[in-house]
């Protein structure tokens, strides 16, 4: 059993005002693999017309929105080059999609990643995207690289629905991990068959979910056409800019500071509990690409 | 996948019509404390949290039109059904079962051991319109109004923000309305329960809880354990003024603990608990 120090409410009081107390506190709080001084880079691309009137993605719209950001990552000219940086032709990558039927990954992000991971050198019969049949998938069971992809939302106990906490469909229990609402999620990316395999992730924020109602915990009210990806190879790092986007989108729409809850600690605590990567604003170069009008941060 | 459809499941079932206006029920699923992830995900523990037993959820199709889908969860007591409903009061007051609320598309109900959630998936005039309907259906046809928890009753009158009370079992829960600490330290562990209110105090809010334990034993080590991790600079005056110049004020009554957090003063935080206490003991002279 992990014994550590109760955090209080009065511990915040202490450190900081009250008001970042349910949303962003901890990122005072240092921690993260990165050496302190040195930024992770975020990547943030947006397009007004990544999605049609219908509210589809446009296929080769979000193929060119990837590519910049891609090679904006890596510093890279063409997607190709970019991604031989990522992922070796002998690698068996599996693509973590994320299937919610309210708000999934979408058809057109997973087949932007596979045809990158495909002009890469991997052969079609290693490379699969799946959620939850992952831990049957023979390509997941060997995979020795992982892109992780999922769509930006609030969540009903997490907080927030997190690139970190896309893993959760790598463990055959995942109530086991529900504890202090999610606070340890980042702890299934140091499982065997997870740790060190991640090279991307992407976290979907063409039309995220800013704020969630009932059991179901959407409404087509609290999502709002962004039109972006956020992509980093630190998904702490790639969490912490999408929490802040739909922070801002809530102080917008609400029109006071209405914190996500519970609070999404668990990105957090990635950070300075997991050491995951970092999710403090003044560690993360944020790199904006494209259509910036509304872009909240 | 889905559980077998059991006699208290059919008995719900009885509940929801088979058709509102033009749209048509489909086949029901039931769900009980462990199969409820495959239907919601993580969101189950919200409702793990207040005890439930049963879901019957049943979609509404109509060509052309926003599926609409209810959820009727069987909470076990009339307390957890209030509980769960107290945990979003977000929306307007629809005049549903013995409390409600409507918003963006979602009406939320409880009645007796019964919490109701009646989902469009799009909202309309016509979408709401049989949203409303179908609520005011299954209330009706739940028989018998349920009593809410006993512990409402040690909430003063005065200042009360009746749309604000809140009432859990967990730290978690706890938490999401108005964060105390990282751990368990009021020692709630699911067996305690508890009312989370409200108050208006020196232009701010002040947060007033009261727990109840299943025993004086349990509520005096939660006591404890609050009063040393939370205000251990308090000492035995119980009373602290914190960083943020409000003031945190406890006691224990019998198998109850008292907090008032948030205080725009001395005199109000100890004024709470007074008026708390006398609650108590005038209940316990009934």
């Amino acid at each position: 059993m992990m014994i550590r120090k109760v955090i209080t409410r009065r511990d915040f009081l202490k450190s900081a005002s009250i008001a970042p107390l349910a949303g962003a506190f901890i990122p005072a709080l240092k921690g993260g693999q990165t050496d302190p001084g040195q930024k992770v880079r975020v990547v943030l691309v947006r397009d007004p017309y990544a999605l049609d009137a219908a509210g589809t993605p446009r296929a080769e719209t979000i193929q060119r929105m990837l590519d910049e950001a891609v090679c904006e990552l890596l510093g890279e000219r063409d997607p190709a080059s970019a991604w031989k940086k990522l992922i070796r032709p002998d690698d068996v990558v599996g693509i973590k999609t994320n299937t919610w039927g309210k708000l999934p990954t979408t058809t057109q992000v997973e087949q932007a990643i596979r045809r990158r991971v495909l002009d890469a050198g991997v052969s079609e019969d290693k490379v699969s995207i799946d959620d939850r049949g992952i831990l049957r998938n023979p390509v997941f069971q060997n995979a020795t690289a992982l892109i992780n992809a999922r769509p930006a939302r609030t969540h009903h106990w997490a907080g927030m629905g997190s690139c970190i906490k896309n893993y959760i469909t790598f463990v055959p229990k995942p109530s086991d991990y529900h504890g202090d609402t999610c606070a340890d999620l980042a702890s299934i990316w140091t499982l065997p068959h997870v740790k060190g395999r991640t090279r991307l992730n992407i976290l979907v924020m063409l039309k995220p979910l800013f704020h969630g109602i009932g059991p179901s915990h959407f409404s087509k009210e609290y999502t709002w056409e962004y039109m972006g990806l956020i992509v980093s190879r630190d998904p702490v790092a790639a969490d912490a800019t999408g929490l802040r986007v739909l922070q801002a989108r809530r102080r917008e729409y609400f029109k006071e500071d209405r914190p996500l809850q519970p609070t999404p600690h668990h990105i957090f605590l990635a950070d300075t509990r997991h050491h995951l990567g970092v999710s403090g604003e003044d560690r993360i170069e944020l790199v904006k690409l494209g259509w910036k009008e509304g872009v909240l941060v | 996948m889905t559980a077998q459809i059991r006699p208290a499941a059919g008995r719900m079932a009885s509940f929801i019509p088979k058709a509102v206006g033009s749209w048509l029920a489909e086949a029901d699923h039931v769900y009980d404390a462990e199969t409820i992830f495959q239907y919601i995900d993580g969101a189950g523990e919200v409702y793990r949290s207040y005890n439930m037993k049963l879901l019957v959820s049943r979609r509404f199709h109509k060509d052309g039109r926003p599926d609409i889908v209810v959820d009727l969860f069987d909470m076990g007591s009339s307390a957890d059904a209030y509980g769960v409903f107290t945990h979003d009061l977000d929306g307007e007051n629809a005049g549903i079962g013995q409390e409600s609320t409507y918003k963006a598309g979602l009406l939320s109900f409880w009645k007796d051991r019964y919490f109701g959630s009646v989902y469009s998936e799009e909202e309309t005039k016509e979408s709401k319109d049989a949203v409303v309907e179908l609520g005011r259906r299954i209330a009706a046809a739940i028989p018998k109004e349920g009593p809410k928890p006993k512990l409402l009753a040690y909430l003063p009158a005065e200042g009360l923000d009746a749309g604000g009370v809140r009432y859990f079992h967990n730290y978690s829960i706890l938490n999401f309305h108005f964060f105390v600490a990282d751990k368990d330290i009021l020692l709630l562990e699911q067996t305690a329960s508890a009312v989370l209110a409200t108050y208006a105090s020196a232009g701010k809010k002040s947060y007033l809880l009261v727990v109840g334990y299943p025993d004086e034993a349990k509520a005096a080590r939660a006591f404890e354990s609050f009063s040393k991790n939370y205000m251990p600079d308090a000492k035995k005056s119980g009373i602290v003024r914190t960083e943020d110049k409000r003031w945190t004020a406890s006691a224990k009554a019998g198998n109850i603990v008292i907090v008032v957090f948030n205080a725009g003063s001395d005199q109000f935080a100890m004024n709470q608990l007074a008026s708390v206490q006398e609650l108590i003991e005038a209940a316990g002279k009934k």
